[in-house]
């Protein structure tokens, strides 16, 4: 029996399956943190994910009719929020890291050198995430930021359990590899 | 170290494993000092992914749902009960076969009475069918006229009719039908592909 939020959920789907713009907002103002999530992720880059997002949007919403009640739009969502990160990607066609040049430049509050330390793990770990393949990213993204199990991903990017299972496994050690290195690096910088 | 578990620590991680499979990794955990690294090792890791939040910079949420609600576009269709137009698209191959079984049963009812007719059974009932015999003399007569030689231009008369006869009886038909037929599955395809918004490629 569904949730009292999820049958509101429904409801707002289906005034949105409708061309009610404001039952769609709704939507989105529940969903904005975990789809940014999963853009930024998959393009690292805020101006690129913030485009994604928003085609994501759009693109959910053009084809809202299409969605099947009661299976999870919060799934939907993210694998619309993939495509569309990677399309970004493309379109931009190739993954820039301006918050490497903008590292000292952007934020005056990067005095003490732990802030400045976090922000340099946090770059790290983005290009290190951006590094591997499109179809491992994903599935680690979906795990890691979108929180969703491993069957959801498999139905979300409509593959095999297994793959998902070997491409998380794939993912990790890869990640493993190389954030061994530059965060050893990083730290050894500010000690 | 087993590379079996090796590739079983992620999911033991998230709690994907299920029954023996659990118990199989935990025994082996609690024997295994490699692979206990390899698990704190794979722990390390999600908490540094998760600590790492994503930059400052992004739109708050409430302008970025304003922005977004008034640069909708119009929604590409409803969602539920087709239209007529659809409705009538889905009639197209119907029609079709109703089409065809009319022709082939119409060939097969005229051979019936011709064979009837052949063997006497009808008598001399079918008679209305074969038009006025003086006009189909006079019209004889104005071919062969045009022709020149009798004999071989009933001969060829006959063959030019039989020919039509065949192709429009069987097969100029059935292939008009067929190709009808085949547009409609290249358009359904089509528009098929189109609706489903293609989202699975990653």
């Amino acid at each position: 029996m569904p949730t009292p939020p999820a049958q509101a959920e429904a409801a707002l789907i289906e005034k949105a399956q409708h061309g009610d713009r404001n039952a769609y907002g709704e939507l989105v103002h529940q969903h904005h943190q975990g789809v940014i999530n999963v853009v930024y992720r998959m393009c690292g880059d805020a101006q690129l994910a913030e485009d994604a997002a928003q085609d994501a949007f759009i693109q959910a919403w053009l084809h809202l009719s299409k969605f099947q009640p009661g299976t999870s739009l919060r799934n939907w969502l993210y694998r619309i929020a993939v495509n569309a990160a990677l399309d970004s990607l493309r379109r931009a066609s190739k993954t820039t890291f301006d918050e490497f040049e903008n590292l000292f430049l952007t934020d005056p509050q990067a005095g003490p050198e732990s802030a400045l330390l976090q922000k340099e793990h946090r770059l790290a770990v983005q290009q290190a995430i951006s590094s591997l393949p499109e179809a491992s990213r994903a599935v680690l993204v979906l795990r890691e930021y979108g929180g969703l199990s491993y069957q959801e991903i498999a139905t979300a990017l409509d593959i095999p359990l297994g793959t998902v299972m070997s491409r998380l496994n794939y993912a990790r050690g890869k990640l493993k590899q190389t954030l061994t290195h530059e965060l050893m690096d990083a730290e050894q910088a500010y000690v | 170290m087993s590379d079996h578990i090796t590739q079983w620590l992620g999911a033991y991680l998230d709690g994907e494993l299920r029954g023996s499979r659990i118990r199989q990794v935990e025994s082996h955990l609690s024997d295994c000092q490699k692979c206990q690294l390899e698990l704190d090792e794979l722990r390390g890791l999600s908490a540094l992914l998760h600590e790492t939040q994503p930059p400052d910079g992004f739109l708050p949420r409430e302008r970025f749902v304003a922005n977004l609600t008034l640069n909708l576009p119009r929604q590409n269709g409803t969602a539920k009960t087709p239209g007529p137009i659809e409705l009538g698209w889905w009639l197209v191959p119907i029609v079709l076969i109703v089409i065809w079984i009319f022709v082939q049963l119409s060939a097969y009812i005229s051979a019936a009475l011709l064979t009837a007719f052949n063997l006497g059974l009808l008598g001399n009932g079918l008679s209305w069918l074969w038009g006025d015999s003086a006009r189909q003399s006079l019209w004889f007569a104005w071919l062969i006229n045009l022709v020149g030689e009798p004999a071989g231009s009933l001969a060829l008369l006959n063959t030019i009719d039989l020919f039509l006869r065949d192709f429009f009886g069987h097969y100029f038909w059935q292939a008009v039908l067929g190709l009808v037929y085949l547009a409609w599955l290249m358009r359904a395809w089509q528009k098929q592909t189109t609706n489903s918004g293609n989202f699975s490629r990653a």
